[in-house]
């Protein structure tokens, strides 16, 4: 195997100055993306008064008020008790679960027959199933209410699970696709001159694209779960989710911040193990395909 | 263990190009049949309509006495080794080998018996728990083996199965599969570029080129007398060389002109060519049935040493001769050097002859 080193050498001006740019602008980043998310959580703990007070500008000594506060969980406590978000947290987890379920079954078939046949049309087919992703959801959200409504699926789960499968299913074809393209031909074949019919040949590489299959359900459960405009339109009513239900804790006459910022931990804390997780079988999937037997 | 026979079988891909052009072919039952041909020539196609991998465009194939044309692949009682392998990737060598077993719902413990014999006969008993990828190129190769010995199939089908193999290691096996295929008598058909192979392992040798069956015969007749100058110059190593020559009779007596030379020719081969009645002839002769000197004798032909390689034991020269190169066997105490004058001796008793027009071979007595 060839020696992974990354070679550089520091000849010019701008490779010296990156150099020092890097470690500046990464920094910035990373308290860009941590920053929301720590006073998210940290505001979500506080009551009312102590959440609305800060340091006069310029008194930097001052910011230690930040954290002069007695710790509540009463936010999280109303939030279960008071609005219902219990019904609304199975709500979430029902529609995205279910809806990366029907993706991945549905995809990983369609996705292998795409894989493995020849057929005129082929590409246009392939491009019409991405582009069906191409028009932004807002632009086809009010015929599709009217779809939905016309078949009484309008605030039920069933009728969620199949909007989030609209959008998640494209996307399974495309990138299972790929997974399928990177399994050798030669391994159905002799599944089958083993004895195995076409379907179990297929379920004989399925474990093949598992990386890809664990990374694509991750993805899609991450794209159902965080999806506002479907959830608020379609499901609304009886198949309320978290962002939807976090929406309407913001009254024209109050705004509750404690509950919306204890909701978004809510909504927040069970994706963050998910990505980490889709980062690793990404990395194991992409790299599967690359050492080809 | 079945005849095979492929009854006028053809293969179009559709889009101008055939693949396999009216193959006939009958091969006995336990009979080692290697398809021999460069890459294109349709030998790798064969065997996969064979196996059922792809569709038969006309024709036939028949196990003993049954069309097996619609049957799929599972259905075939066929077991064949890939040339990259196959093997599952995610699953034992035990497991790798057992899958045909299981699939025919055999009882466990016969499958652990089987795959346990298996894997002794082809020493790799102790890689049974290993996966594939932990595997060197030679073990895998022995348990895609394995996946197809497990159980006795009808026929045994190999896609180059050896091919990517160090030299070393690939001589080792062709003595192995021969032994295996004895052994087990199963019907084989065998597909193979390398002509090394055919010769040293077949009962018979299909020799393919361009879609179209050249030669069906043993190795020794494919060898001694090829069906066409094509088959001569594939068959053998180091290659046949072939020289135009005109058919002349000067004072009564069958002589051979080669650009300016003349060859005197024996009675029988005389009477051969007089009776085949060309006089636009395709001479061959093999490399070691040739003989180069720098000393002239009363018969060599005249030519300069364009080539000279060491092949160990002896020195294969290379004689240009009119525009055309002849190849011959030396003695490595053989000195001239490129460039260098040299003769050239043939006997006519070695020579092998063709239609200069179509390539097709004068038969031997």
């Amino acid at each position: 195997m060839a020696s992974r080193e990354i070679i550089s050498y520091d000849t010019g001006f701008f490779v010296k100055a990156l150099k020092w740019i890097s470690p500046i602008f990464l920094t910035f980043f990373l308290v860009w993306s941590l920053l929301p998310l720590f006073i998210m959580f940290v505001s979500s703990l506080k009551d009312l008064l102590d959440a609305f007070s800060v340091p006069a500008p310029g008194d930097w000594a001052g910011a230690t008020v930040f954290f002069d506060f007695s710790p509540t969980f009463a936010h999280y406590v109303a939030l279960f008790t008071e609005n219902g978000f219990g019904t609304y947290l199975f709500n979430s987890l029902v529609a995205s679960i279910g809806s990366a379920m029907i993706a991945v079954t549905l995809g990983s078939m369609c996705a292998y027959s795409l894989s493995r046949s020849e057929f005129r049309g082929k590409k246009d087919l392939l491009f019409w199933i991405i582009s069906t992703r191409m028009a932004p959801i807002v632009a086809v959200i009010v015929p599709l209410y009217a779809i939905f409504r016309s078949v009484d699926l309008v605030g039920t789960l069933p009728g969620l699970i199949l909007a989030f499968t609209t959008f998640n299913l494209p996307f399974a074809i495309w990138m299972l696709k790929g997974f399928f393209d990177g399994v050798p031909y030669a391994i159905e074949e002799a599944a089958q001159v083993d004895g195995q019919n076409r379907f179990q040949a297929f379920l004989t590489i399925l474990p093949l694209v598992a990386p890809g299959l664990g990374a694509f359900v991750i993805l899609c459960i991450l794209f159902a779960w965080n999806d506002f405009l479907f959830a608020t339109i379609i499901g609304s009513g009886g198949a309320k989710t978290l962002p939807a239900a976090t929406r309407e804790l913001v009254q024209p006459q109050n705004i509750d911040w404690g509950k919306i910022m204890a909701a978004g931990v809510v909504t927040t804390a069970p994706m963050i193990p998910l990505g980490l997780l889709v980062r690793r079988y990404l990395v194991a999937g992409l790299t599967m395909g690359a050492v080809k037997e | 263990m079945v005849a095979v026979s492929f009854n006028n079988v053809w293969k179009d891909y559709g889009d101008g190009a055939i693949a396999v052009k009216e193959l006939n072919m009958d091969i006995k039952d336990g009979e080692f049949v290697s398809l021999l041909g460069p890459s294109g020539c349709g030998k790798s196609t064969s065997l996969r309509m064979l196996a059922g991998l792809e569709h038969i465009s006309s024709g036939e194939i028949v196990f003993g006495d049954k069309a097996v044309n619609k049957l799929p692949p599972k259905d075939r009682d066929i077991a064949m080794v890939f040339e990259n392998y196959a093997l599952y990737p995610h699953k034992t060598i035990f497991d790798n080998i057992a899958n045909p077993l299981r699939q025919a719902k055999v009882p466990q413990d016969e499958i652990a018996r089987r795959v346990n014999d298996a894997a002794k006969l082809l020493e790799i008993e102790h890689l049974l728990e290993r996966r594939p990828q932990e595997l060197s190129g030679g073990q895998k190769q022995r348990t895609a083996i394995g996946r197809a010995i497990v159980r006795q199939p009808q026929v045994f089908l190999f896609d180059e199965p050896i091919a990517h193999l160090d030299a070393k290691l690939r001589a080792r096996m062709r003595g192995e599969l021969k032994h295996l295929q004895h052994k087990l008598g199963v019907t084989t058909i065998y597909v193979t570029h390398d002509q090394l192979e055919a010769l040293t392992m077949s009962d018979r040798i299909a020799v393919m080129n361009d879609g179209v069956l050249q030669q069906f015969a043993t190795p020794q007749e494919v060898y001694e007398n090829p069906a066409n100058s094509w088959v001569a110059t594939f068959v053998g190593e180091p290659m046949m060389s072939l020289m135009e020559m005109q058919l002349v009779g000067v004072n009564g007596e069958t002589a051979l002109i080669y650009g300016e030379n003349t060859i005197a020719l024996d009675p029988a081969s005389a009477a051969r060519l007089n009776q085949f009645g060309k006089k636009e002839l395709l001479v061959g002769v093999r490399p070691d049935k040739a003989s180069v000197s720098l000393e002239k004798s009363s018969s060599s032909i005249q030519g300069e040493v364009y080539s000279r390689q060491l092949l160990g034991a002896d020195v294969l020269v290379e004689v240009e001769i009119g525009g055309s190169r002849v190849r011959a066997k030396a003695d490595t105490s053989f000195s001239g050097n490129d460039g260098e004058p040299c003769h050239l001796s043939l006997n006519s008793e070695d020579l092998y002859f063709f239609d200069a027009g179509d390539g097709v071979a004068i038969p031997r007595q």
